[in-house]
């Protein structure tokens, strides 16, 4: 599994079968700043993503 | 019907969309919610761009923290009412048009009547929950709601169309934390420069508008990237539109 991070890195995760917000989680981010992408749609955190998806995580921004 | 002054004026987009696409530009009456960094944007190219009617809400007085990405408000406005300083610049750049700049807070008791007589909303607030105030009234009255935010080098950018498309809610459910967030104008004039543009398609029926779809820029990359969006039946705001 590719995750695109917030920061434009990108990261290979070995991860057969995951729920998104356990993916956050090992990651270190807050579920509450960011939405999430698998296969370029917006998903909530809690599908699952498994080896084949492309996963990118967006920070939200709420600035004006 | 044009005046020949604003023939002139609007020659250059005279050529884009034609005499019929400048009279729609004019009878359209557009509201914009705050006079910040993209509220600037959004409101200095809306009036220059002959949209007949404009309404903009702030309640802040101008702060010299505001003014490196702010630019309706000039050196000489710190200490005014934004608004203040919106209206006189506003003007300024296009007198044929007709600006209402009110000092008020966009709240659930007021909405409805800062939104009367509006044709589109546009959103440039620097918090989400007088976000999700907007989405729900344009949602209850049918408007388009054009949303952009911004910090620091990236910003965002979606269409919302009633019944059309995903909601604010659907695309963000919850609000992020609120912060004191960077800005940088030059982010503020991209995201606030799509907005308008939306504006403008939606207006006119032209082009494929930022519906179910959330457009992500990055300054630092020089990127821009899309996710795709969709309704979600379930959502608080929207299931019943």
């Amino acid at each position: 599994m590719i995750i695109a991070l917030p920061d434009g890195s990108r990261k290979e995760m070995a991860v057969e079968n995951a729920r998104i917000q356990d993916l956050l989680r090992d990651l270190g981010i807050n579920p509450v700043e960011v939405i999430v992408a698998k296969n370029g749609r917006i998903v909530p955190e809690e599908e699952m993503a498994g080896c084949g998806d492309e996963i990118k995580v967006v920070r939200i921004v709420h600035g004006g | 019907m044009l005046t020949d002054a604003e023939k002139s004026r609007y020659s250059r987009q005279i050529r884009l969309f034609g005499e019929e696409g400048q009279e729609k530009l004019k009878e359209t009456a557009v509201f914009i919610a705050g006079a910040g960094g993209l509220g600037s944007i959004v409101s200095i190219y809306m009036a220059a761009a002959g949209f007949g009617r404009i309404r903009i809400v702030d309640c802040d007085r101008v702060e010299l923290s505001n003014l490196n990405r702010q630019v309706l408000h000039w050196s000489d406005d710190v200490g005014r009412n934004k608004v203040e300083s919106a209206l006189e610049t506003l003007r300024g750049i296009n007198p044929e048009i007709e600006v209402e700049a009110l000092v008020e807070t966009i709240a659930k008791d007021s909405i409805d009547r800062l939104l009367e007589g509006s044709d589109l909303i546009m959103d440039a607030m620097d918090n989400f929950p007088t976000r999700y105030l907007l989405n729900q009234a344009a949602l209850r009255r049918g408007l388009p709601l054009f949303h952009g935010a911004i910090s620091g080098l990236q910003g965002q950018a979606a269409t919302i169309v009633p019944g059309r498309s995903a909601c604010l809610k659907c695309i963000f459910p919850r609000a992020p934390p609120a912060t004191t967030f960077p800005a940088f104008g030059a982010t503020c004039g991209v995201i606030g420069s799509i907005q308008v543009t939306e504006a403008m398609k939606y207006v006119l029926g032209r082009g494929q508008l930022l519906q179910n779809r959330l457009l992500l820029w990055d300054g630092l990359s020089a990127s821009m990237d899309e996710v795709v969006c969709e309704r979600n039946p379930g959502c608080e705001a929207c299931h019943e539109y």
